[in-house]
């Protein structure tokens, strides 16, 4: 066992002497996860300035102007009054306005009269988003409007007599909606980009351990390095558990600083640290059955470097390392479940979110300790002929 | 010739490199499909809905919902399912349709749906306003029935379905939408977005990541026994730079094939769009020399390589489009040359630009390009002597 432990110290000095583990296991994944916390730092505050033409001054368009400022709508929209209907195209092409609500004269008149005059929503393609905001908000203020209207004509479609119109009108023109949208609490924290890229980036680059460690363990043999371990008397199952332990304490170092980096730098949400902590060591040790995997699979360096690039880069496209997978098809968001770093990333999501200790993550930390006794079951088949050849 | 010659024999070794193929060939077509599944839905809102009873009425709000153009919707099985769905960032909201909807309409009691939503996020907010109109526009109808029965007599169902066709040839007061702005300062969603950007990513990453094959080469003393026979300097950078150039090109060419022809990618003016190949494959080929001058290791290079090409194509809007970044990012991104690439492409493919509109992003470019090989070449010349 002694021998296990020699050769894991000597396997982490030499990786420590080369700069490119530090890059790649520290450097990098922060880096990138800082730089995706950045350029998503304003997606989830969706917020837009809206031109408004007031050309009726009537009732109506007091009550729809009004109807913008109300208290839930305040994160949403800031109104900016604008003279006339040309200077609000002219506004939201210059950009100045996200979009435009153009009022226009005679609208509180026609909208009592049988003539209703049509609001006009100015938008731009580029800001799809704040045109279709605003259609939104406005709609939901001509839907009353218009229910008063169809109320009195479906009165009088369904025998009421025409000389009442008047009065239904009045009557109408005090009705709500019966169907009303009522707001709930979530009661989760909403996902910021750096609690999901963080865990996202660190993963993806514990999985590039698999090349290097199977690379380097076909540097090794071709250097006759193995075969001199084997004249030693130690066997190829401690061999094998040097390289694991040192795959594995490689891993769980770089996961716990960078959680403890993104944490205190960039507020990162890593949950429950003993959920958090049993996340990562799950996932490290899915990570050193895959490269006892990829040593038991090539024959050569060549071979070696050709499947870990396969399996790193599919696991970590898969998994949802790459791209952020709540807004992928659901057939992705299965997809990702059959790879460990799927599951793990949506532990760490679901702790973010959801919070909750240990427990609020058993069923990732099930999946992804079944895979990986999955992937060692076939690796211990296969990784010690690749010693003693 | 004798470039020739140093090109074709530095070419052949690449292409032995299964592991360098897969990078060239497999993997950008992987990721186009990925990205471009994902990049798509910036002008909808994802919205969920549980359905707990509603009955006819509730059927009627999930037609309309389905129906609107500001909203995707997916179905869930419980508030629960939806609760989490949320949380996950799948969705912007929720809503959930109460049990015996149908009857409280019929008793003309008023009716609530619950929308769920995460207060601290405004998209949320947004997306809640969107569902809010359809439920007041089904609502209205509820009303007209409701006021009918009271008002005329005869059954809730027939006046329901008589509001129904009132509706149909009423006046409504319209909300109209006029386009102040059709030219977009985007790339198209999906497909035209992913097959575009990640040519911009890749093109330039595996450049970078094939300047392992220059250490490779100067380890293996190749350069050295060039340098022997009456070969000169000049004309080994230029062999080298013209292996770069062909796998760039070759490269650019597959994506464009590949997503012409299995994406329907439409490339935009063929004139331009190959002068924007070109400039990039040199952008890329030369980017690749300087970094296999500077790497000193093979390790370096393919740890590094990639990383500084994903970090430098985050950054240039290969992965995101840069309008939905913030401004300071948006310039910041402007520092590589991925972002002048993307701008161009998407001057091509978004506002039917010609080489004249591309023109500036194109001499950046090429600027870009100039920079690197100069550098490239003073660092080959160090190397060689």
């Amino acid at each position: 066992m002694n021998a296990a432990f020699v050769i894991a110290r000597k396997d982490l000095r030499q990786r420590l002497r080369d700069r490119s583990a530090i890059v790649v296991g520290l450097v990098a994944p922060i880096g990138i996860a800082a730089v995706m916390s950045l350029a998503f730092r304003g997606i989830d505050t969706f917020h837009f300035t809206l031109g408004v033409v007031d050309a009726d001054r009537g009732p109506l368009a007091a009550a729809l102007v009004d109807s913008l400022h109300q208290p839930e709508l305040a994160g949403v929209v800031t109104t900016r009054p604008l003279p006339s209907r040309t200077l609000a195209i002219a506004e939201v092409r210059a950009k100045k306005v996200a979009a435009a609500l153009v009022i226009p004269a005679g609208f509180s008149a026609g909208a009592e009269s049988g003539h209703p005059k049509a609001l006009a929503a100015v938008t731009s393609v580029d800001n799809a988003l704040a045109g279709n905001t605003t259609e939104s908000i406005v709609s939901a203020f001509t839907a009353q409007l218009n229910a008063d209207r169809l109320s009195v004509a479906t009165a009088l479609a369904s025998g009421a007599a025409p000389s009442d119109a008047r009065q239904l009108a009045s009557l109408a023109a005090q009705l709500r909606i019966p169907i009303s949208a009522v707001d709930r609490p979530l009661g989760a924290r909403e996902l910021k980009p750096i609690s999901y890229f963080a865990p996202a980036m660190a993963i993806f680059f514990l999985l590039f351990m698999v090349s290097f460690t199977a690379r380097s363990f076909f540097v090794d043999r071709s250097q006759g390095m193995i075969e001199r371990m084997r004249v030693a008397p130690v066997r190829p199952v401690e061999i094998l558990l040097g390289k694991a332990l040192s795959v594995f304490v490689y891993g769980v170092v770089s996961l716990g600083v960078i959680a403890a980096v993104t944490t205190a730098a960039f507020g990162a949400n890593w949950g429950s640290p003993v959920a958090a902590a049993a996340l990562c060591v799950a996932l490290t040790l899915s990570v050193v059955a895959l490269t006892a995997l990829v040593i038991g699979l090539a024959r050569t360096q060549r071979q070696a470097e050709a499947i870990s690039s396969i399996l790193v880069f599919g696991l970590a496209l898969l998994g949802g390392n790459f791209v952020f997978l709540g807004a992928a098809p659901p057939l992705m968001r299965s997809l990702a479940l059959a790879t460990p770093n799927g599951w793990a990333l949506r532990g760490f999501t679901d702790l973010a979110t959801l919070g909750g200790g240990i427990g609020a993550v058993a069923t990732p930390l099930l999946a992804v300790l079944g895979i990986t006794v999955v992937v060692a079951a076939v690796a211990a088949r296969l990784a010690p002929r690749a010693v003693r050849s | 010739m004798i470039s020739l010659a140093i090109a074709r024999s530095s070419l052949m070794r690449l292409l032995r490199d299964r592991t360098a193929l897969l990078f060239i060939v497999v993997l950008p077509i992987v990721i186009i499909v990925i990205v471009g599944a994902t990049v798509r839905g910036f002008s909808t809102w994802r919205v969920g809905l549980v359905d707990m009873g509603g009955g006819s009425a509730g059927r009627e709000i999930t037609k309309a919902l389905d129906g609107a153009h500001d909203l995707a919707v997916t179905r869930y099985a419980s508030e629960r399912a939806l609760a989490t769905a949320i949380a996950r960032g799948e969705l912007s909201a929720g809503a959930i349709l109460p049990p015996r909807l149908t009857q409280a309409e019929r008793a003309g009691r008023p009716a609530k749906v619950a929308l769920l939503v995460e207060h601290a996020n405004s998209s949320s907010q947004a997306a809640a306003a969107a569902i809010n109109s359809v439920v007041s526009a089904v609502g209205a109808r509820v009303q007209a029935a409701q006021f009918a029965t009271r008002h005329a007599g005869g059954s809730f169902e027939n006046n329901l379905a008589r509001a129904a066709s009132v509706e149909r040839t009423l006046p409504r007061v319209e909300v109209e939408t006029l386009q102040a702005q059709r030219a977009s300062s985007t790339l198209p969603e999906g497909f035209s977005y992913s097959a575009p950007t990640e040519l911009v990513l890749f093109v330039f990453l595996s450049a970078v990541a094939a300047g392992a094959a220059i250490v490779e080469t100067r380890r293996l003393g190749i350069y050295e026994r060039i340098s022997a026979a009456p070969v000169r300097q000049r004309s080994i950078v230029a062999g080298e730079a013209l292996n770069y150039l062909t796998i760039a090109l070759g490269q650019s060419l597959l994506i464009v094939l590949v997503g012409s022809v299995a994406f329907g990618v439409s490339w935009g003016d063929p004139f331009a769009a190959g002068v924007l190949l070109l400039t990039w494959s040199l952008v890329g080929a030369s980017a690749g020399m300087l970094a296999g001058t500077l790497f000193r290791t093979p390790e370096q290079a393919s740890a590094v390589g990639p990383v500084l090409g994903i970090s430098l194509g985050m950054l240039g809007g290969c992965m995101w489009p840069l309008s939905i970044v913030t401004p300071l990012m948006r310039q910041l991104g402007h520092i590589t040359p991925q972002a002048w690439a993307v701008d161009a492409w998407t001057n091509l493919l978004s506002r039917g630009g010609t080489l004249a509109t591309i023109f500036p992003d194109v001499a950046i470019l090429a600027a870009f390009a100039a920079a690197f090989l100069v550098l490239a070449t003073a660092r080959m010349r160090r190397v060689l002597t």
